[in-house]
């Protein structure tokens, strides 16, 4: 594998010196900026070149653990943030992250891998001219800039000047605030243009609600502990033996669609800008639901209401897909069937998971080995939701999101052990039970 | 449900089916030459290339799936002119012929050949070669390492597209009805100026003149309007960038007089006269009634030296237009290396039909 690496890159380098197809020993920075009317909106892709692309992927990859891990991308996306200076009137102000798309290591190994950021800030209130100053520097590489601004979705704004120097680093952007029909009037072929800003497929919002499942591992893990304890029934204050199938069965169903209705409705409200949540408070509270559905999986806290709190910790996690929908920054009828898709997406994946964890659960909850697998597991989501609130809360470095990952990067494998494991202890009681109903023929006889 | 006798039932059907031909007996329209064409070509396959070249119209992940990168750097899917026999090529080639204008076809077969060229380098500049002594570009360039795809069934009324691409090249060709889309497309070239036969050519080379003579034909003021003050070391809206429109810059074509603006329009008909004739004058009518709306921005040298390319980036854009040209610094020398881009943003893949 890296013998592949060294020796794509070689040639690539060596074919670089005559004829060189691709940007080489700088970093292209390409910025598109969205002014809406209370927010401005950055899209920046950075371009490694193939002769600097080691040096930035190093940068990354802190731990030099050869895996781009989640908390290590944020770490990335907010240096380049910290690397901007952005400003309204003269006021500064502070661009927040809003997602971050990273390529593999490969890519960016031969050149081609291009990182994807988004942040955003809000506008404070001024007068009808506005001045937004954009300043982009990159300690770590030479970088070449391209700012640019996007024709504004809302026809109450007009871009009257955009300056730069020579180089980039430096731009301004003029706008104004207008009514709508003197800037339809003045740009009359407009309209028609912003239609065309975002063709984004519903097919590839689909994938997208897909892989944000697949890859984010804290919302996953949230289900999988709520599910824990669902094949069970409450004695006292403690969980007991397994309650019948059907009954499993149906809880787990309300569980997924509790979750599904809380996390559509707030994904849905804030899709259409209805409600604004910064994306930190939101991180938080995703760890803190991991934390609590892992207490209520070795202790029940809320027997049999379940359902509602899926319900209400969905409402949060739909906050946190809404920022991922929402930097694609679409139309209504776009949004609709966006979010639909996005959903469908969303409820794919979570549907596959659990139809891959819940047989195993449900048979291996009729054995005494269950408890182990509970407390185990809710130990494991305790333990990881307690490092992500500190990561998210206090900035502190944890490595919970290599642990995390790592384990997520075999969950096929761990869910045929899973599988297999539970018919093992299924087959083991099932003997035992047989061999203790033959040892007493009072019983047993006639 | 009424029987029609079976005879009686053979003769009308016969009759419709005549009545239906005859138009198209008469008079080949162009888009059902190309949908022969294009099923000709597929007839040569076998049943596993077919369903290697085919894809779903609304596929977008490939219609996305193209690039300034070479092959190596940038899988494509479908076949490429490698793996393909003789007939199969031609089969090809013909398919571009009947969809391309003749000075498009040239366009992109001279690309093409540039690309093997880039292959086997020259004497003075050869290309590098292996611990082992094998070519190194090899798999990176030449004509062989060009790929079709098919997405959509050929047809004279739905629409459909096909994708002819690799290094410096990726033509995206929506077919609907009599009409026919090229945007988005990436048109490069390296090297920009070869010598074939001994005859120089140079496949973007009136890409470049036509912009030269248009720069030099502005006053002071509208130069000082259409050269921008920063650089510009990329296409801002190349590959992946489908669908976004920056605001436009530079020097409005209302400013411009009349002599300036057809001059305009004649460099914009380098890229849009690429798609056959009849399109192309679609296209070409549509661009000419958005003139007056569409900005002409200039960055870099406003010289070049006579008979080569020049090495500044200049953009065109209009409501329904962008086309870039971006010359590259790599491999030396700018004017040999041009990657542009031609654009509609309302009609990505015929998105706007």
């Amino acid at each position: 594998m890296i013998l592949r690496l060294v020796a794509a890159a070689w040639i690539i380098l060596s074919a670089a010196a005559v004829a060189s197809a691709h940007r080489l020993d700088e970093c292209l920075q390409a910025t598109l900026i969205s002014v809406e009317r209370d927010h401005v909106l950055l899209s920046i892709r950075v371009i490694p070149g193939v002769a600097v692309s080691s040096s930035v992927i190093s940068s990354i990859d802190s731990n030099r653990d050869g895996i781009i891990s989640q908390s290590e991308q944020r770490a990335y996306a907010e240096r380049v943030i910290g690397g901007l200076s952005l400003s309204a009137d003269g006021e500064g102000l502070k661009p927040g992250l809003v997602s971050a798309d990273f390529p593999t290591i490969e890519q960016m190994r031969e050149g081609i891998g291009e990182i994807h950021i988004a942040c955003e800030a809000g506008l404070p209130d001024g007068g009808i001219d506005r001045r937004l100053v954009l300043e982009s520097h990159n300690q770590d590489t030479a970088t070449v800039y391209l700012v640019n601004c996007l024709v504004p979705r809302d026809p109450d704004i007009r871009i009257d000047a955009q300056k730069r120097n020579e180089d980039q680093t430096h731009y301004e952007l003029d706008f104004a605030r207008t009514d709508s029909s003197s800037a339809s009037a003045r740009h009359g072929w407009r309209p028609g243009m912003r239609d065309a800003i975002w063709t984004q497929g519903t097919a590839s919002l689909f994938r997208l609600g897909m892989r944000h499942i697949a890859e984010g591992t804290d919302h996953l893990l949230f289900l999988l502990v709520l599910l824990l304890p669902a094949p069970l029934l409450v004695m006292g204050s403690r969980w007991a033996a397994a309650a019948d199938v059907r009954h499993s069965l149906l809880r787990i169903l309300q569980i997924v669609t509790a979750f599904t209705v809380g996390h559509s409705l707030t994904l849905g409200l804030a899709a259409f800008g209805a409600i604004r949540v910064p994306a930190r408070p939101v991180e938080v509270l995703i760890a803190v639901s991991i934390f609590v559905s892992a207490i209520h999986a070795l202790r029940p806290l809320f027997p049999g209401k379940e359902a509602a709190i899926a319900g209400f910790f969905g409402l949060i996690h739909g906050l946190a897909f809404a920022s991922t929908l929402g930097e694609l920054g679409l139309g209504l009828w776009q949004r609709l069937a966006g979010i639909l898709a996005f959903n469908l997406g969303i409820e794919t994946m979570q549907l596959a998971v659990v139809a891959a964890t819940l047989p195993s659960l449900i048979v291996m909850s009729r054995t005494r080995a269950y408890s182990f697998v509970r407390v185990g597991g809710a130990a494991f989501a305790g333990v990881a939701s307690v490092g992500w609130i500190a990561e998210r809360l206090a900035g502190l470095k944890s490595s919970v999101d290599i642990v995390v990952n790592g384990v997520a990067l075999h969950a096929a494998w761990i869910a045929a052990g899973l599988f297999f494991v539970s018919l093992v202890c299924w087959r083991t009681q099932n003997c035992r039970a047989a061999k203790t109903a033959s040892g007493m023929p009072s019983a047993a006889g006639p | 449900m009424k029987m029609i006798p079976p005879k009686s039932s053979c003769s009308f059907f016969l009759f419709i089916a005549v009545t239906l031909a005859m138009p198209a007996a008469t008079q080949p329209t162009v888009t059902s030459q190309i949908v022969t064409a294009a099923n000709t070509f597929l007839s040569t396959l076998d049943a596993k290339e077919q369903k290697n070249v085919q894809f779903a119209f609304d596929d977008e992940k490939q219609r996305a799936r193209w690039s300034n990168l070479p092959v190596g750097m940038v899988p494509r899917a479908g076949i490429s002119m490698g793996e393909m026999t003789p007939a199969q090529r031609s089969a090809v080639m013909a398919l571009l012929s009947s969809a391309l204008s003749k000075t498009g076809f040239v366009k992109v077969q001279q690309i093409m050949e540039g690309d093997e060229v880039l292959k086997n380098g020259t004497p003075a500049n050869p290309p590098p070669v292996g611990p082992a002594g094998q070519r190194l570009t090899a798999d990176l360039f030449g004509k062989d390492l060009y790929y079709i795809s098919i997405l959509g069934m050929p047809s004279e009324t739905a629409p459909w597209m096909f994708q002819f691409g690799g290094h410096h090249l990726a033509l995206n060709v929506t077919i609907d009805g009599e009409r026919g889309v090229l945007t988005p497309s990436l048109i490069g070239v390296q090297p920009a100026l070869y010598t074939e036969a001994g005859r120089t050519v140079r496949p973007l080379g009136p890409e470049s003149d036509k912009a030269m003579a248009l720069l030099n034909s502005l006053d002071d003021s509208q130069r000082k309007q259409a050269i921008l003050s920063y650089k510009l070391a990329d296409l801002v809206l190349g590959p992946g960038q489908d669908g976004k429109v920056i605001q436009p810059e530079g020097l409005k074509a209302s400013a411009m007089n009349d002599a300036q603006r057809t001059m305009l329009l004649d460099l914009i008909s380098e890229w849009a006269s690429i798609i056959h004739e009849s399109a192309a004058a679609a296209r070409m009518a549509q661009l000419k009634a958005d003139i007056d709306e569409t900005w002409f921005a200039w960055s870099g040298p406003t010289t070049c030296v006579p008979g080569r390319s020049i090495t500044a980036y200049y953009r065109i854009q209009g409501p329904h237009l962008v086309i870039e040209y971006a010359p590259q610094k790599l491999g030396g020398d700018p004017s040999m290396h041009l990657h542009t881009m031609y654009r509609d943003p309302t009609n990505d893949y015929g998105k706007g039909l």
